[in-house]
């Protein structure tokens, strides 16, 4: 965490690259030591933080809100699946910038008439679209597979990486760490363009227009492309994330993609800490473990999973930490860090 | 004469009104929250829902219906009030998409405790009048009484809260401070007071809608989505600011999405309030019944 | 009267008061001259609640203000027309005054009446809009429906502003006859010192921030240096 921190600072470059490099192989090596069960939940936070950032992009950085996100996950997971079950030879990275593509080219639609619009109602369309998106996928049954949705083989590890392993559980193990460390080979790359990206003109321009737009026009900003651009990133990542994940469970299916999840998108980039790298990991860590929180608090609490309260236990708990954190600590769990941090360092200046 | 009542543009046309006035009271509702304290709420479907299910669930008990209605209301207006108060009041003058994705939680919230406080239940609200629809040579008219109720109801309640901002000293207060808060401040007006009434007239509203939707339906946490959905259309093709705006283009969403899901599928229904709004916008950001305002820097 | 002591305002890291001392006498009008950003404005924000001091009083007689809230005041009995007179032009003219009687405890339309005879011209267009207007109509509109609510306290902040010279002229007779009439206490806010000390009775003089000359307004207006340097009158 430490090191993507240092991510944040204004270090060239090749710098941001050493330390993506270093965190890749880190977490790769981590993988090795966890169960099958673990290496496929970090594998599936992995790629959420990849949407998570892109949110996280678009509404730290430019200002504008999206409940859209869920829609683009749906447009990259439907171009994976339809791909992939056509061309199953193609190499999966192919797969993944042809997602990555299919979700720009969304973003790019949405964004052109809607960027001209600011806060509540580009908020508001985007939410319309993510309405939409499920109905239509529904509506080309030939193409989409209708409401049962379409499955692929998911990814499977090649047999130099299986002969890793031994014992009964060998290649259930080999496959599920492979999927994890591609995972956190593809995220480790969104990151690292995206840190870059905070840090370019573009990045900077996008602060100015989000602090303020007419100061930003001034200075020779175009305002609608601006926007539009950082539309389009979003949504890219947001493609890539639902390929991600569509090769991971080898299904999609248009209930997945719908209000709930833009909803839980919102909410854990809002937990990790707006407009953060750091704070799009948290978010993909607390989804990976979303499960264990609560089964954890139904331990604790006493309630029972399977009663009506405990089986919407879940929606319950994250609107709630939502509305809390933007109330009472808005930077989220990175600005609580952060805060501490500067506390103990300089507990003099807080005075 | 009698075939052109039970034709299909007329079945589509009514069905469109009749799910349209609907559309254009929650639109309403949106506007008065918008128009006073500049939040789009969108938890307002799901608030509405939650009120609805307070009182049409003792309908099934026995209760009269209209005192459930009563109680919807009851709690409707409440909730507003308690949301202002709790929820937005210490957001105002903080960044425009705080107060958005603080409302997107509470909907998260309310659609997850609806179903863990009401055990699901498929049977539909029983209601006063009868929803058989009329005849005619043996052809369906897509109306019925209920289905007038229903209407007469919507624009009821409209008219109300038209007549309240026009003609009443309360509406003129709200008007002036959603226009002018602070000449209305230096004047003497209770501003706060008046923002929190805005909420708690909107949810009235809001919870309204949620009963009309819910009477003769089975009851679901999720059945304002889809509506709320359009009214923000409707809201934001009419410009966010005018109510006469939003009523017209609840009616318009409607019906254009009865014809959709009529002569083509119920699946591109929501599709084509998109392409509405998208096209809508990209001719008139302001939306169409609303004056060119220059934006203050 | 109103009395400021020591009071502070900051807008940030810019101090737009320093320390302010002056008083307002009952039914009597006291001038608060100044160039651009000397605080004037301020000033009166303050007395209203719209901005809270940092430090100091204010009291209108023996009532504190200091965090009291804007409409509190209001209903106390301070009338306050703002810079720019805050006419809501989406409102026709008698829903502008309406709106200055509501908060009051006087029958609206009692006040309306009152107004409309002290203001013929607003009388004969009660159902016109606002924007319909012209600048000194506006004006007169601004005050009548502060007056409308009979306050005791009168805050004006730049009347004239924008007004041709005659109508100014005329504005500031309407002042002063109705500082009298109604036994008001009177504080206005002018860059126009000329017109504004020839009705005052009291004078202050703010630059950047403070204080630095208050008495009659007519010992402030015969201060050679005072009407060189702060008040823009060269004789």
């Amino acid at each position: 965490m430490k090191r993507l921190l240092l991510l944040r600072t204004s270090y060239p470059t090749s710098s941001r690259l050493v330390a993506t490099v270093v965190l890749a192989v880190l977490g790769v090596a981590i993988t090795f030591t966890l169960t099958a069960l673990d290496d496929s939940k970090l594998a599936g936070g992995a790629a959420i933080a990849i949407v998570i950032v892109g949110l996280s992009w678009l509404i730290g950085w430019s200002g504008q809100v999206s409940l859209g996100n869920s829609g683009f996950m749906a447009i990259g997971a439907y171009a994976t699946a339809i791909w992939a079950n056509h061309h199953t030879t193609t190499p999966i990275i192919f797969t993944l910038l042809l997602a990555t593509a299919c979700g720009a080219v969304g973003g790019l639609i949405l964004a052109l008439p809607s960027t001209r619009l600011r806060g509540p109602y580009l908020a508001g369309m985007t939410l319309a679209f993510s309405f939409a998106i499920a109905p239509l996928a529904l509506n080309f049954p030939s193409l989409t597979g209708g409401s049962g949705g379409l499955f692929l083989n998911f990814l499977s590890a090649p047999t130099w990486f299986v002969n890793l392993f031994s014992g009964s559980q060998a290649l259930i193990r080999a496959n599920a760490q492979w999927t994890a460390d591609v995972a956190i080979v593809v995220t480790a790359v969104a990151f690292f363009f995206m840190a870059n990206l905070f840090h370019s003109r573009t990045g900077r321009a996008m602060r100015l227009v989000r602090d303020n737009d007419v100061a930003a026009e001034l200075a020779g900003v175009n305002l609608q492309r601006t926007r539009t651009l950082a539309f389009a990133i979003s949504a890219a990542y947001a493609g890539l994330g639902g390929s991600l994940l569509t090769l991971l469970t080898g299904s999609v299916t248009p209930q997945t993609y719908s209000l709930p999840l833009s909803i839980l998108l919102l909410t854990l980039m809002v937990l990790g800490g707006i407009g953060t790298l750091s704070g799009a990991v948290i978010g993909g860590l607390i989804y990976s473990y979303s499960d264990n929180l609560v089964s954890l608090i139904n331990k604790t609490t006493g309630i029972s999973p399977t009663s009506t309260f405990g089986a919407n236990l879940k929606g319950i708990v994250f609107g709630v930490l939502l509305i809390l954190t933007m109330l009472l600590a808005p930077r989220g769990l990175v600005g609580m860090g952060s805060r501490l941090t500067s506390l103990v360092r300089r507990p003099a200046r807080e005075s | 004469m009698g075939s052109f009542l039970t034709s299909r543009f007329i079945t589509y046309l009514l069905g469109g009104i009749s799910s349209g006035v609907v559309i254009a009271l929650v639109a309403l509702s949106l506007v008065i929250i918008w128009k006073s304290t500049h939040v789009l709420n969108f938890a307002q479907g799901a608030m509405g829902m939650f009120a609805a299910f307070v009182g049409m669930n003792l309908v099934f008990k026995g209760t009269n219906y209209w005192l459930c209605v009563l109680l919807s209301l009851a709690v409707g207006l409440a909730l507003g009030g308690v949301t202002e108060r709790v929820l937005i009041r210490p957001l105002y003058g903080k960044p425009e998409i705080n107060p958005i994705v603080v409302m997107v939680g509470f909907l998260g919230v309310i659609e997850s405790a609806i179903p863990s406080i009401w055990h699901s239940n498929l049977l539909p609200v029983p209601t006063p009048f009868s929803q058989v629809y009329y005849q005619n040579n043996g052809h369906t008219i897509l109306i019925s009484p209920f289905v007038i109720f229903q209407v007469v109801l919507a624009l009821g309640i409209m008219g109300g809260v038209a007549l309240l901002f026009q003609y009443t000293n309360l509406g003129l207060k709200m008007r002036a401070a959603a226009l002018a808060p602070e000449v209305s401040r230096l004047l003497g007006v209770r501003v706060n007071r008046l923002l929190t009434l805005g909420w708690i007239l909107s949810s009235g509203v809001g919870a309204m809608a949620g009963v009309i939707v819910s009477s003769g339906q089975s009851l679901a946490a999720t059945n304002m989505d889809g509506i709320f959905v359009s009214a923000f259309i409707a809201a934001a093709v009419g410009g966010l600011e005018s109510p006469i705006g939003a009523i017209t283009g609840g009616l318009l969403i409607g019906v254009t999405e009865s014809f959709i899901l009529g002569y083509w599928s119920s699946n591109m229904a929501p599709l084509a309030g998109v392409i509405v709004l998208v096209i809508s916008l990209a001719i008139r950001p302001q939306g169409i019944f609303t004056r060119n305002i220059t934006r203050r820097v | 009267m109103i009395h400021v002591e020591d009071l502070s305002v900051s807008y940030g890291a810019v101090k737009a008061l320093r320390n302010v001392t002056m008083s307002a006498p009952t039914g009597r009008i006291t001038a608060v001259l100044g160039t651009n950003g000397a605080g004037k404005t301020t000033l009166l924000r303050a007395i209203s609640g719209l901005v809270k001091p940092s430090s100091g009083t204010i009291h209108c007689n023996t009532t504190a203000l200091v965090g009291m809230a804007t409409d509190e005041i209001a209903r106390f009995g301070v009338g306050h027309v703002p810079e720019g007179r805050g006419v809501i032009a989406e409102f026709t003219i008698e829903e502008n005054l309406r709106l200055g009687v509501l908060a009051s405890k006087i029958d609206a339309n009692e006040g309306l009446e009152r107004q409309f005879e002290l203001f013929p011209v607003l009388g004969e267009r009660r159902k016109q809009y606002a924007s319909t207007l012209s600048g000194g109509e506006r004006q007169m509109l601004a005050m009548a429906r502060a007056l409308i609510a009979r306050p005791s306290f009168l805050l004006l902040d730049e009347p004239s502003l924008g007004l041709a010279p005659q109508v100014t002229a005329e504005m500031m007779r309407t002042i002063s006859s109705l500082c009298t009439m109604e036994d008001l206490t009177v504080i206005l806010v002018e860059q126009n010192a000329k017109s504004a000390l020839r009705i005052a009775h009291e004078a202050v003089v703010l630059h950047l921030g403070s204080v630095i000359a208050s008495g009659t307004a007519e010992t402030v207006g015969d201060d050679s240096d005072l009407r060189r340097y702060y008040l823009g009158l060269v004789q």
